[in-house]
């Protein structure tokens, strides 16, 4: 992929230090607990997304599922317009907003040099669908699980967390030709 | 003071949504200063290169643990109206495992993968996409897994209930815990070399 | 200490503090309120003097019948008076499961007891949990079964009182009552039956359709 001249005039400058960022990213999520009494998410808005999805092409099929339903519930106004996927739209435009300030917005794909780009955009696809299913299945991701309920020591959230690290460090071996 | 504001209903579902979209925007920048939109840096993690990603989210946990629980204690905040997500320790200690091969192989979670498609990774857009697709599968085999996925209910229950150990001391418990880790972090990048993933 | 701190590099301070707020938390007590509650004593006092804190049987049926689902009315009966006869869309919730009934702070609650002397005290409970819009049924379900499902017209009625009584009518009916004209007072008591179990039709259920989303990821 090439990047584009305006941003090659301009080093990225590197990123902050890890406990600063923690804890900016930490009073990001107590400010949400103080303001909303909830933590932050992710997964939450794109099953919104699928289930909205899936009920405009086939709105009887969703219906008949009581896993879109619940994102489909509330009939009085749009599963898009729900909490999750206003924040993920801020993550977007604050994702943006950091890349740019940093000089870090780069058209590119992040891989180790011994993998090709399309098998690397052939993992990240795999992994990627993976992930939805797991996330589905534990009830949130890294930042609805992980970070959100283990601020406020979920049980659920705790298991969760060390099962996540269990599982990429059980399997990182097998997958380093990708990224070392 | 009436925290958690939402609860004690200052204000509707309609300044919610906006509230969302601005603590989103802090999200997400803290997430892009960490290196979180970056998967090489995500992925290093799994190999003790760099240990950015469990230092970022273990100073995150603590820091919002700490904060909410001293909010608390001086009766500002009432715990009892946090949400606290009920557990089903067998499917979400699976769905953990399941979400780390994804991690590993696709090189982000879903908070992380949009940061790096926004800041023009390729990859991170494929991934968003196998999310997409991902959950879509799980819609579709719902009705096969559902007894799974409902099964151990334990409820809304926190550490502290489940070991009944004081609250304080768990927080206690879990800073030293974070301490000790970054020492141990801080050691073996050392150890290692020092091959932090750069932009 | 004073000359030491200032010479640690940033990270060993940012972990200090934190072992230091950590260390303190330990003895700092339970972040849980419990079941103990603080309350405003002139705010309540200004509340039941502006009369802000109850409902009338009319306006409660109105909301009723007009479908309203902005609200949730609960019965703080026992449930075997729950089982006889409750208000349509009443909730039931007996007074001893009050502290952990599921109520969100920014919506609307309306208490009814018998009389009314356990949703006032119920009223207080929630009122000084920090529940903003509580209101209870003025006159319990006494008042709502005189007013409501069996309202009455004297034989000597204004035609002010009688225009009323028909206008009653129609919500009496609406609720399976059954209005009386004259007699006196034994008789009608001893007509008093009450309504059957049934959601009054021409309304959908208020409660349908609101399954709060989990607020998870």
């Amino acid at each position: 992929m090439q990047s584009t001249s305006t941003e090659v005039q301009h080093a990225p400058k590197p990123y902050w230090n890890p406990y600063l960022s923690g804890i900016g990213l930490g009073l990001v999520l107590l400010l949400s607990y103080v303001i909303m009494g909830r933590g932050l998410g992710a997964s939450g808005a794109f099953s919104s997304l699928v289930a909205t999805g899936v009920s405009t092409i086939a709105p009887e099929h969703a219906k008949a599922n009581e896993f879109y339903n619940e994102y489909l519930a509330d009939t009085t106004k749009s599963p898009l317009k729900d909490w999750l996927v206003f924040e993920v739209l801020g993550v977007l435009v604050g994702g943006f907003i950091s890349g740019a300030l940093a000089g870090r917005i780069k058209t590119t794909v992040e891989k180790g040099p011994r993998i090709s780009v399309k098998g690397r955009l052939f993992y990240a696809f795999i992994g990627g669908t993976i992930m939805g299913i797991g996330a589905k299945l534990a009830r949130g991701c890294t930042s609805g699980q992980a970070l959100t309920g283990g601020a406020v020591l979920n049980v659920g959230s705790w298991a969760f967390m060390l099962a996540v690290f269990g599982g990429a460090y059980m399997i990182a071996y097998f997958f380093r030709r990708q990224w070392k | 003071m009436n925290i958690p504001f939402f609860k004690y209903g200052l204000f509707g579902d309609d300044v919610s949504l906006v509230i969302a979209f601005i603590i989103g925007i802090g999200f997400g920048f803290f997430l892009e200063r960490g290196g979180f939109g970056n998967g090489r840096k995500l992925a290093a993690q799994f190999y003790f290169n760099d240990l950015t990603v469990f230092k970022v989210m273990f100073t995150a946990i603590i820091t919002a643990m700490v904060g909410i629980y001293y909010l608390s204690v001086i009766g500002w905040m009432d715990l009892s109206l946090v949400y606290v997500s009920p557990t089903y320790i067998v499917p979400q200690t699976i769905g953990g495992l399941v979400l780390g091969f994804g991690f590993v192989i696709g090189g982000y979670c879903p908070g992380t993968s949009c940061v790096s498609a926004v800041t023009g990774k390729i990859d991170g857009m494929v991934y968003l996409l196998g999310i997409v697709v991902g959950i879509f599968v799980f819609g579709e085999i719902y009705p096969l897994v559902s007894n799974f996925y409902n099964s151990t209910p334990m409820g809304q229950i926190t550490l502290s209930q489940l070991f009944n150990i004081p609250y304080g001391i768990l927080v206690f418990a879990v800073v030293l815990m974070a301490i000790g880790g970054f020492a141990a972090a801080e050691w073996a990048e050392k150890k290692l070399g020092n091959k932090i993933v750069e932009p | 200490m004073k000359n030491y701190f200032p010479k640690l590099s940033m990270n060993k301070k940012l972990a200090l503090i934190a072992f230091v707020l950590g260390l303190i938390a330990v003895f700092a007590g339970n972040p849980y309120r419990g079941n103990s509650v603080t309350m405003d004593a002139k705010e309540l006092a200004l509340i039941i003097d502006k009369q802000a804190d109850h409902v009338s049987s009319e306006e409660l049926a109105d909301w009723i019948v007009q479908g309203k689902s902005d609200f949730k009315l609960l019965d703080l009966r026992t449930e075997r008076e729950f089982n006889e006869y409750h208000i349509p869309s009443a909730e039931l919730v007996p007074m001893t499961e009050l502290n952990e009934y599921p109520l969100l702070r920014n919506e609307k609650l309306v208490l009814y007891s018998e009389g009314g002397i356990h949703s006032a005290q119920a009223w207080m409970l929630l009122r000084a949990k920090g529940y903003k819009a509580v209101y209870m049924l003025f006159g319990g379900l006494e008042e709502w079964t005189d007013k409501i499902l069996f309202p009455k017209l004297a034989q000597n009625a204004t035609p002010d009182q009688t225009a009323a009584f028909e206008k009653m009518k129609e919500v009496s009916k609406f609720f399976g009552g059954s209005p009386q004209v004259g007699g006196t007072a034994e008789e009608i008591s001893a007509k008093k039956l009450m309504p059957k179990l049934e959601m009054p039709s021409g309304t959908s259920a208020p409660t349908a359709g609101k399954k709060k989303k989990k607020e998870g990821c």
